[in-house]
């Protein structure tokens, strides 16, 4: 490139500007290919089944629609279904936060087994989930004849709906936050004990900020879960209309009464509640690791 | 005054440091010089509060503070990878130590802003205060790490390995930097390097150290022209060694006697250590020792020589002065040490030669 003579254009290419669009070339090769398949494979498993809700509903017309998705008894359902997901997330990701941390930042006998614990509520059929769960917590089980006593009804009820929820959430927190604990540097925490902090401080201004987007993530998951759970909740729930129905039931129960139409609206409206949720965690990590990572 | 008594320290069945005695002056800057696994960072630690000896006693000013936490020892530390907070802005970072201070001692929010700009200015990166660690380069983080250590006005400031993680340009500015703040401040500082010339460079003194005890304390004059120990000889700076006999107080390489001065060395085998610089180029002649030239290079204001000497299983490196016509290769040149250390080589002690070699480096 040094020795162009002087008066001959050689056709010297310009340094393209870094291009970030789509298929732009990349150092790492493959794109094209796993993109391709990315895209194929998330149409056929997630994208075409959940469009046929989309297009069986859009079939209704408006007023039909909203007379079935806005019905009383199904907001009711949303009330619950989300309600109790968002409670037992929230129950989840304090516990499920103190369960990681007991697993990554101590060794004791019998960790193996509390870690291989942690798992079994992705592994257990759901409903068997729920039968136990309904079992322990009826007003004559092993838990229930303690708290019955003292008021409070657990077992079909959306307390008992919330219990579930928690049961199959756990895991979600856990294995989200646990790695991201895991990676913390030790410095991190030696430098703010140099500068005087004190546990609880370290805890509240260090670590807890570090492990929020794991920790959100993990929230989003056992959420989203909880929203869309169905097996373990039905035998706890007691599913009465307008108290403990959750909006998966109601979606069955207008199936079983061949009332297609209605059960889409309802799948439809969850559809777009929990989309727009997972988006708006979605956002909220994009916007706070931009800002850490500069 | 910081006074080490006696310190000891194991992690499981290594021992880290061994029976430690050290003293440390006021506004003394003190290089912690040693290999890894010499128990440098180790010392370090246990003077900060970021880990508690075994055996032994440790004073500030003459209290005992061995079971002090770090929180109580008003000391600063500075992590060789920066540990700053992610999450945190610069100046967040900087005002961190004075905000986490109990209510009572606790500045206005304002007021930390200000320190926190104060301490930014003096480590030359004033206006950064509302960036992010991630956008700042290495050598700014360090300082942000610095800055943040200073917030809390510690009486002492402890480094460990705060160059080790920068390259080799910023590393040599920051060096100069921090020599010039430790002036400034009339703090006392404790900096633990594996790099020599980054001790000899910084410290007012310098405590080398290998397999967890101290080896020599001492300026970097003294280290480096008066090693006390073979393993400092040949860890500070290029050396090259022989093995000689000492006979009547008279060096032998092999059969050749060798001029330099015995001193007190006891009869018997030793080892003769000898800088590049500390020999000038003679004829053969008895006293001489005979190298055959293997390659030359021009080293800054030198050449740097190589060549073999019959016996000696490394290559021997010296200078020779940049104006002189260089020897060819394959040239044979005669040796005479000028300046020379000889320890005596006890017995047994054969291939104690390579594993000082592997420490070294």
């Amino acid at each position: 490139m040094a020795s162009i003579a002087p008066g001959r254009q050689l056709h010297v290419p310009e340094p393209a500007a870094p291009d970030r669009s789509v298929g732009a070339k990349s150092a790492i090769p493959g794109f094209g290919l796993t993109m391709g398949l990315t895209i194929a494979w998330l149409s056929l498993i997630v994208l075409i089944p959940l469009s046929t809700v989309f297009i069986r509903s859009a079939g209704m017309g408006w007023f039909d629609f909203v007379a079935a998705g806005f019905s009383p008894r199904a907001i009711a359902a949303y009330k619950v279904s989300f309600g109790t997901a968002f409670a037992a997330a929230l129950v989840n990701a304090v516990f499920g936060l103190v369960t990681a941390w007991v697993l990554v930042r101590y060794r004791f006998p019998g960790r193996r087994i509390v870690n291989a614990l942690v798992d079994l509520p992705f592994a257990l059929p759901t409903a068997v989930a729920g039968i136990a769960l309904t079992a322990i917590y009826a007003g004559n089980g092993w838990v229930g004849q303690f708290l019955e006593p003292l008021g409070i009804k657990v077992a079909y009820t959306p307390v008992g709906i919330a219990v579930a929820l928690i049961f199959i959430g756990l895991p979600f927190i856990v294995r989200s936050v646990e790695p991201v604990l895991e990676d913390m540097n030790v410095e991190i925490e030696e430098a703010a004990l140099s500068l005087g902090a004190r546990p609880w401080q370290i805890f509240v201004r260090i670590i807890l900020p570090a492990i929020m987007p794991a920790l959100l993530t993990g929230f989003a998951l056992a959420f989203a879960r909880g929203v869309g759970e169905y097996g373990s909740v039905i035998f706890i729930a007691g599913n009465m209309p307008f108290k403990s129905e959750i909006a998966p039931l109601l979606i069955i129960t207008q199936l079983e009464q061949y009332d297609y139409a209605a059960a889409t609206a309802i799948a439809t409206v969850m559809l777009v509640a929990s989309f727009a949720m997972l988006l708006l965690i979605n956002v909220i990590q994009a916007w706070n690791r931009k800002r850490v990572n500069g | 005054m910081i006074t080490v008594h006696g310190i000891s320290k194991r992690f499981g069945a290594f021992e880290a440091l061994r029976d430690i005695d050290l003293e440390v002056r006021d506004g003394e800057f003190l290089a912690l010089l040693g290999p890894s696994g010499s128990g440098k960072t180790t010392l370090l630690r246990i003077i900060a509060g970021l880990e508690f000896p075994d055996v032994g006693r440790l004073d500030f000013h003459g209290q005992d503070v061995t079971g002090l936490k770090v929180a109580d020892r008003k000391v600063g530390f500075v992590f060789q990878h920066y540990a700053l907070f992610k999450h945190m802005t610069v100046a967040e970072n900087v005002g961190f130590g004075l905000s986490v201070r109990r209510r009572k001692e606790r500045p206005a929010k304002t007021k930390i802003r200000a320190r926190a700009e104060e301490l930014l200015e003096l480590v030359q990166l004033g206006g950064l205060g509302g960036r992010y660690p991630a956008q700042l380069s290495g050598g700014q983080r360090q300082r942000v790490a610095l800055a943040r250590a200073l917030a809390v006005e510690p009486q002492l400031l402890l480094l460990d390995e705060p160059f080790g993680a920068l390259d080799a340009k910023v590393r040599k500015e920051l060096r100069r930097w921090l020599r010039q703040l430790h002036g400034q401040m009339g703090l006392t500082s404790i900096f633990v390097t594996h790099d020599q010339e980054e001790a000899l460079e910084l410290a007012d003194r310098v405590v080398v150290m290998d397999h967890g005890v101290i080896e020599q304390v001492g300026t970097p004059e003294q280290i480096y022209m008066a090693p006390g120990s073979r393993f400092v000889s040949r860890f500070v700076g290029e050396t090259n060694s022989l093995p000689v006999e000492i006979t009547g107080g008279r060096v032998h390489f092999f059969d050749r006697r060798i001029d330099v001065d015995a001193g007190g060395t006891a009869d018997g085998p030793a080892r003769l250590d000898f800088r590049p610089h500390d020999v000038a180029v003679c004829a053969e002649r008895p006293g001489c020792l005979p190298m055959l030239v293997t390659g030359i290079y021009r080293r800054g204001g030198a050449w740097r020589v190589e060549g073999e000497v019959t016996g000696v299983e490394r290559i021997v490196e010296i200078d020779i002065g940049a104006d002189e016509a260089p020897p060819a290769v394959g040239a044979r040149l005669g040796l005479h040490i000028a300046h020379a250390r000889l320890f005596a080589e006890p017995p047994g002690a054969e291939r104690d030669d390579e594993a000082t070699n592997r420490a070294a480096r």
